[in-house]
C-alpha cells in the first residue's frame, strides 16, 4: 500500500470540556494550579457508598430536537467541546465539502446513563421509557451524532477500547488522511459518569475511597471522571503536530495490565520509532497513572527501561478523574496545551497532585512539581486500557 | 481507490459452519436462521464455558482466518454494531434493582473484549482495535483494517465482523437482518489472494438492502464474478472494485 512521503497530522484546533471547565482557556490554568475542586461524592451511583467522581457540573447544551433519538448525556457532553470549534470545522466544509470530512470518536460508555433510566423504567413498568432510542446506547452513535449534526458524509465511526479509545480514535484519523480518504478529521472521545461504570469498578474493586492518589505509597485506587476532547485533525505542515504512535496487545488478562509492562514498553517504543525520536528528546510525559498499584509499578517500570530516568511527568487523573474511554484524548488534549502555552523556549509541565508520599518502587520516576518550567520538545501521553489495548501518543511542534 | 489484497476468509452462521457451506450459500444466499453458536472446541475448557455466542463466534472466524502460525503475528480489527450490549443489558437489569454486578462479567461487557480474549487466546501483542459504525459497521471496519495496513503496510490485518440478536428488551428496535454470524478476512497489501479496491464516495439514491448483513453480502460478492460492490443507505457509499 502506498504510503505518503510526508505524514503530516496537524491537530488543527482543540474542544474539551471536563470537571475543570467548559473551554481550555478556563481548564489550562487549573491544571497548572493542581486544582480539584472538581471532585464531588454522589450517593446516586453506588448503593451505599458517597462515591467521590470528577463531574461536569452544570446545564450542558441540548441536543437539537430533530436529532432526539441521539439525545443522552454522553452527546450533549460531545456537544459542549464541540461548539467550541465550530468556527473552524464550518470553514473546513466550506474548504474541503462535507464529503471529504470524516468522524472518529471514542467512547466506553456512549449514553449508557440514560439507558439505565430507560431499563429502569422496563424492570418497573414491563416498557422502555419512551425517550430512549437505541441510536443513544450504542457505541457506533457517539460518531453518528456528530456526523449527523454537521452534516458530514466522509466515513464516521466509534473505536471503543476501553481506556485507549480516545488515543485510538486520533490514531485512526492520521491513517484515515494518509490514506487520503479524508481531507480532514473531526475526532476524540467522550465518557460520562454512569450506574454501569461506578458499579463494575466497585466490583473490581479499583476505586478509591476519595480522590485518587497516583504513585504514592498510600494510593487506593481510581477515580472515575467524565468529559469530552475534540480535535479538527487536517494533513497540513506545521502547528501542533501528531508525529507517533504506539500501539500494543498485552495477551495477559482482561481486566488486569501485565505486571512487568511490556505492553506499554512496546507501546512507548513503537511512538519514539514512529516520531524518530530518542527518549531523552521527550520533553514531558502524561502518565496513564490511574493510582492503582498494579497500573502505577507496571507503567514506572516500563518507563525505567526505555528511559531510565523518566522527563518531568504527571498523571492528571488526579485533577480530572479518569475519564476511561475518553482518557486517551484528554490526555492528549491536556499534552496539546503545553505545546500550545510554550513560551521562551520553554513549556510547563502539568503538575503531579498527590499527597507528596512518593511510592519507593516507582522508580526514575521525575514527577512533575507545582511552577516547573521545561525546555520545550515533544510530549508523550500513555493510554491502557482494559482488555490489554495499548496505545502511546507523542505530539510535537508549536500553534500555528 | 484502495488496494488490498484479500488472502483468506472465514464465516460462520448457524449451519453455515465450513467453506463449502458457504460456497453453497453465497451461489444461492437466503436469510440465516438467528440463533446458534459455534462449538469453538479450539478454545481452553474452562474459557469456553465463559465465553458468550458473540465471542464463540468472534473467536471461531479469528482461528479460522489465519494459519497457527500468524494468529500471534496479525493486527486485528473487531467489528460488532451491538458488540456485548446483551451482556451491559444484563447488567443493566441488575442494576435496577439494586443487586451488586459481577466483576468478571463486568470486564467480559466491554465492547473489546473479544479482542482482548483474542489476543490472549492467540498470544498476540500486536495493534487490535474495535469499532462500531451503526448501520455501517462493516464498511468502517474494513475501512479501520486499512488503517492499520497504512501504518504497518508488511503487517497482515485480521478483520473479524460479527453480531448476534439484541435480547429481548430491545428486540425490534433496530431494522436489520436478525441473524447471528461473522466473518473473517485476512488482509494484506501485497502478496497472494484476491485483489479488491476500496473507496467511499457520495450516497443518494439508496443501495438496495440485502436480507442478510452487510458483512455476508461482502462475502457473497466476493465470491461471484460481479465486478463491483456498493453497500450503505445513508450519505455516504462504500464501494468495492476488483480490478481486471
Amino acid at each position: 500500500m502506498p504510503r505518503m512521503a510526508t505524514r503530516s497530522c496537524s491537530l488543527a484546533a482543540l474542544g474539551m470540556v471536563n470537571a475543570l471547565g467548559r473551554h481550555p482557556d478556563e481548564i489550562w490554568p487549573r491544571l497548572l494550579r493542581g486544582d480539584q475542586s472538581g471532585f464531588r461524592a454522589r450517593e446516586d451511583l453506588v448503593p451505599g457508598r458517597a462515591l467521590v467522581v470528577a463531574e461536569v457540573a452544570g446545564e450542558l447544551p441540548a441536543v437539537p430536537d430533530r436529532l432526539r433519538h441521539y439525545a443522552c448525556r454522553n452527546n450533549s457532553l460531545t456537544l459542549a467541546a464541540l461548539e467550541q470549534i465550530e468556527k473552524p470545522i464550518s470553514d473546513l466544509i466550506q474548504a474541503v465539502g462535507r464529503q471529504r470530512i470524516g468522524v472518529v470518536m471514542g467512547t466506553s460508555t456512549s449514553g449508557v446513563s440514560d439507558a439505565e433510566i430507560a431499563i429502569r423504567h422496563r424492570v418497573e413498568t414491563g416498557s422502555l421509557a419512551r425517550s430512549f432510542h437505541y441510536a443513544q446506547l450504542e457505541f457506533g452513535g457517539v460518531a453518528g451524532f456528530v456526523a449527523e449534526l454537521l452534516g458530514l458524509a466522509g466515513p464516521a465511526y466509534t473505536i471503543s477500547t476501553a481506556c485507549s479509545s480516545g488515543a485510538r480514535a486520533l490514531v485512526s484519523a492520521r491513517s484515515l488522511l494518509a490514506l487520503g480518504v479524508c481531507d480532514a478529521v473531526i475526532a476524540g472521545a467522550t465518557d460520562s459518569l454512569c450506574g454501569l461504570t461506578t458499579n463494575g469498578f466497585a466490583a473490581l474493586q479499583v476505586l478509591s475511597a476519595g480522590i485518587t492518589n497516583p504513585s504514592s505509597l498510600r494510593r487506593d485506587g481510581l477515580t472515575l471522571g467524565e468529559g469530552s476532547a475534540l480535535f479538527l485533525v487536517t494533513p497540513e505542515a506545521g502547528g501542533i503536530q501528531l508525529c507517533g504512535v504506539g500501539e500494543s496487545s498485552e495477551a495477559h488478562h482482561m481486566s488486569a495490565p501485565d505486571p512487568d509492562g511490556l505492553g506499554a514498553e512496546h507501546a512507548m517504543r513503537g511512538a519514539l520509532a514512529d516520531a524518530r525520536l530518542r527518549p531523552e528528546q521527550i520533553a514531558y510525559l502524561n502518565l496513564h497513572g490511574t493510582g492503582t498499584s498494579l497500573n502505577d509499578r507496571m507503567e514506572s517500570s516500563a518507563i525505567a527501561r526505555v528511559f531510565g530516568v523518566s522527563p518531568a511527568c504527571s498523571s492528571t487523573k488526579s485533577l480530572v478523574g479518569h475519564t476511561l474511554g475518553a482518557a486517551g484524548a484528554m490526555e492528549a488534549g491536556f499534552c496539546w496545551l503545553v505545546l500550545h502555552e510554550a513560551s521562551a523556549g520553554e513549556i510547563a509541565p502539568i503538575p503531579h497532585v498527590y499527597d507528596g508520599e512518593l511510592d519507593p518502587e516507582l522508580l526514575g520516576l521525575r514527577l512533575a512539581a507545582p511552577g516547573l518550567r521545561a525546555p520545550a520538545g515533544p510530549v508523550m501521553t500513555n493510554s491502557f486500557g482494559f482488555g490489554g489495548n495499548n496505545c502511546t501518543l507523542i505530539l510535537a511542534g508549536s500553534p500555528a | 481507490m484502495i488496494p488490498v489484497h484479500v488472502q483468506k476468509w472465514a464465516a460462520w452462521a448457524p449451519g453455515h459452519e465450513d467453506a463449502q457451506a458457504w460456497r453453497g450459500w453465497c451461489a444461492e444466499p437466503r436469510p440465516l436462521a438467528a440463533e446458534g453458536r459455534p462449538e469453538a472446541s479450539f478454545l481452553p475448557a474452562l474459557l469456553r464455558r465463559r465465553c458468550s455466542a458473540l465471542t464463540r463466534i468472534m473467536l471461531t472466524v479469528a482461528f479460522d482466518c489465519c494459519e497457527p502460525e500468524q494468529r500471534a503475528r496479525v493486527g486485528s480489527v473487531f467489528a460488532s454494531r451491538h458488540g456485548n450490549i446483551n451482556e451491559s443489558i444484563e447488567l443493566l437489569e441488575r442494576l435496577a434493582q439494586q443487586l451488586p454486578l459481577s466483576p468478571t462479567r463486568f470486564s467480559h461487557s466491554v465492547h473489546n473484549a473479544q479482542a482482548g480474549l483474542f489476543s490472549i487466546a492467540a498470544g498476540n501483542r500486536r495493534a487490535s482495535s474495535s469499532i462500531a459504525a451503526e448501520a455501517e459497521t462493516f464498511a468502517c471496519g474494513y475501512l479501520e483494517a486499512l488503517t492499520f495496513l497504512e501504518r504497518e503496510p508488511e503487517s497482515p490485518v485480521l478483520l473479524v465482523m460479527a453480531d448476534v440478536p439484541l435480547s429481548a428488551a430491545f428486540a425490534g428496535l433496530v431494522d436489520e437482518p436478525v441473524t447471528s454470524y461473522g466473518l473473517g478476512l485476512l488482509l494484506a497489501s501485497e502478496g497472494p489472494g484476491t485483489r479488491l479496491d476500496f473507496g467511499i464516495g457520495a450516497g443518494g439514491s439508496a443501495a438496495p438492502r440485502t436480507p442478510w448483513p452487510d458483512a455476508l453480502e461482502f462475502l457473497r460478492w466476493l465470491e461471484s464474478p460481479e465486478p463491483r460492490l456498493a453497500l450503505g443507505t445513508g450519505p455516504r457509499r462504500f464501494e468495492w472494485a476488483k480490478p481486471v
